[in-house]
């Protein structure tokens, strides 16, 4: 399948500069091979391996392509780019505040609130996902969960 | 070996391991029973809980949490004919359609009691057979370590895809993200592309986290609409009364079955990174083909439910062996137990069970007790899973996704494991949607430096390379990889035949 040539590829690209990256490390005087030696082993056989899923994949016929369901792609970027927003805005935001905005951003697109009731849902997943999450970690469990720079807790 | 087990049994009924392994127990149950949140899901959600407790208490917790969830599984695969889990895919073929045939009562408690039985029985296996594995282990060298976990990685590569080089790029792969960072042999550092965080290497649990979590939440969010919605189709009122010395009769009156099923759950289990799903199609359809009746196999027949959900407990006690014995997990849900040992300062393999031994009989102990509290919570709980499996997605995947947060920033309280985590969450949907299989993937993050650790030593100790072949044990571990490689690629080819014949046909 075109698919697997595609991946293959961008395996072996990929593979093939880290390989050139191993060329310029240093021997160590102590291991007569060098942090190289295992390094290259491991790419070399990732190379190989993906030119073979590039050649199979040039090679093989296409399979029958099934029904295709159709998929809501742009639901699950959204998700990814709601989920990177979080990731960015822990250390400004500290863990509640952030935690609280995620959770609503997240359920409010997977399923939209229809009416006062829908939203108060949404409120209410926030506001206890990010109370309750915080409570039990950091007062009974002693994980500490990060602070936000600008809003100071 | 008795009196390090009655130890255990008496630490582990103390009240705090008793009420994390029963936490473990009902989150596992109600996880199994969730359909589209799989046990390794549940697992990593109850990850972060355990970083403050003991560490016993910890996987006394995760314990509960995996046979909890292998037992829970089949309570919507019986009733609502929608497997919790996939390793109640099988249980789903004559489950539902015994439930529907009237007898959802028999059903469900057949499935319950074979799972008890199943699990119990691979208890003794556990606890038999780890000591002596352990011990086997101790005796290798760093050869036959390199040539036992390469065995491991190509068995796995091997088995769970139909593309046999799909799984060997994935277990490469996964190797190759523990070449970035120091070289665990001497320190000296190497392939970190000007990102400091990569200095002390990619850390493997945010990695584990972020490719499952993501990979599996994803999937389930491509198939929202613009309104997800909760199960519909439960009936509250369903009747599940049954007499349950009956059901346990029913089951024992067919000890081949049972015993041959739970053989190949723990056969299975003991595979690495295989895992259940596997074992109970595997059981459903040996069960079938010993059957002197296996045109009733789809239509409501015990033997059916026996087999899926015995082969399924008794997994879980296959995957305690191997991870305990030579610090391989053996599913995806003893990777999460094997960070969770890492986090607690604790080196899993060979010596494990001699240097902790307290620990790892409690951990047998857990085992055993948990099948109990799970049969204790299902007696009059189980009326009350079918509202929980009600619980819409749309709520459940944010809070799932939170604790992965807390889960990969609590590991030493760094955001870089956050990142790393959304980055191999990118990662691991990618190669879901390119059909690459994850176990494979996985395990090379987890072996792979403990085999380049074993490859430099075996290379320091004595440079001649044949000495991999010549040393007798090291021999045999190559060979059976070869040969393990060998029957992939044979199977890959008659499967490819096959379908050509049929499409002549056609």
């Amino acid at each position: 399948m075109r698919r697997d040539a595609i991946a293959g590829l961008a395996v072996a690209a990929a593979s093939l500069f880290l390989f050139w990256l191993t060329l310029g490390l240093e021997k160590s005087a102590l291991v007569p091979v060098g942090p190289g030696f295992y390094p290259r082993i491991v790419l070399g056989v990732t190379i190989a391996l993906s030119l073979w899923l590039v050649i199979s994949g040039l090679w093989t016929k296409q399979d029958k392509a099934p029904k295709k369901e159709r998929l809501n792609y742009a639901l699950v970027a959204l998700q990814f780019g709601i989920f990177g927003l979080y990731v960015g805005a822990l250390p400004f935001l500290g863990f509640r505040l952030a935690t609280a905005l995620y959770t609503a951003a997240a359920n409010a697109t997977l399923d939209p609130p229809r009416g006062a009731r829908g939203w108060g849902r949404v409120l209410l997943l926030a506001v206890l996902t990010a109370f309750l999450s915080h409570l039990v970690f950091e007062r009974y469990l002693q994980v500490l969960l990060p602070r936000g720079s600008w809003t100071g807790f | 070996m008795f009196e390090l087990l009655g130890a255990g049994l008496a630490d582990i009924v103390q009240l705090k391991y008793l009420t994390a392994l029963l936490t473990g127990c009902l989150i596992g149950v109600v996880g199994g029973a969730l359909p589209g949140i799989t046990i390794t899901m549940t697992v990593i959600v109850v990850l972060p809980f355990t970083f403050g407790l003991e560490p016993l208490q910890g996987l006394a917790t995760m314990i509960g949490v995996y046979v909890g969830g292998e037992t829970g599984g089949l309570i919507t695969s019986c009733l609502l004919g929608i497997p919790g889990k996939p390793s109640a895919v099988a249980t789903t073929f004559d489950g539902f359609p015994m439930a529907r045939k009237g007898e959802p009562g028999r059903a469900l408690w057949l499935g319950i009691w074979a799972s008890i039985f199943g699990g119990l029985l691979g208890a003794v296996f556990l606890v038999a057979t780890t000591g002596p594995l352990a011990a086997i282990a101790l005796a290798f060298g760093p050869w036959e370590y390199f040539s036992l976990f390469l065995l491991a990685l190509s068995m796995v590569a091997g088995l769970v895809e139909s593309s046999l080089a799909k799984g060997l790029v994935s277990g490469a792969l996964g190797c190759v993200v523990t070449i970035l960072g120091n070289d665990p042999v001497l320190g000296q550092e190497r392939l970190t592309l000007g990102i400091p965080f990569l200095s002390g290497g990619i850390p493997f649990l945010p990695v584990l986290i972020g490719v499952f979590a993501f990979a599996q939440i994803m999937q389930d969010v491509e198939r929202m609409g613009g309104a997800a919605k909760a199960l519909e189709a439960v009936d509250r009122g369903v009747n599940l009364a049954v007499s349950h010395l009956k059901v346990i009769l029913e089951i024992l009156s067919r000890p081949f079955l049972l015993l041959w099923s739970t053989f190949i759950g723990l056969a299975i289990g003991v595979l690495p990174a295989i895992g259940g799903s596997a074992a109970n199609m595997l059981a459903y359809d040996q069960a079938k083909k010993f059957s002197r009746h296996p045109e009733r196999f789809g239509t409501g027949t015990p033997e059916g439910i026996i087999a899926s959900e015995s082969s399924n407990n008794a997994n879980v006690a296959g995957s305690l062996v191997t991870i305990m014995a030579f610090g391989i997990p053996g599913d995806a849900v003893t990777a999460v137990m094997l960070g969770a040992l890492t986090v607690h300062g604790i080196q899993s393999g060979p010596l494990f069970i001699s240097q902790h031994a307290t620990l790892a009989y409690g951990m047998f102990a857990a085992y055993i007790v948990a099948h109990g509290l799970v049969l204790l919570l299902l007696l009059p709980g189980v009326r009350w899973m079918l509202r929980i499996v009600t619980i819409p997605k749309s709520m459940l995947f944010p809070v799932v996704l939170v604790l992965c947060t807390i889960g990969a920033y609590a590991l030493n309280n760094t955001m870089d494991n956050v990142y790393v985590l959304l980055v191999f969450g990118v990662f691991g949907y990618a190669m879901v949607k390119f059909r690459f299989p994850l176990a494979p993937f996985i395990l090379g993050v987890i072996l792979g430096d403990q085999i380049e650790i074993n490859l430099i030593r075996a290379i320091m100790t004595d440079p001649n390379p044949w000495l991999f072949l010549t040393r007798p044990i090291s021999g045999g571990l190559i060979a059976a990889s070869v040969a393990s490689l060998a029957f992939s690629i044979w199977q890959h080819y008659r499967h490819r035949a096959r379908v050509a014949e049929a499409d002549a046909d056609f």
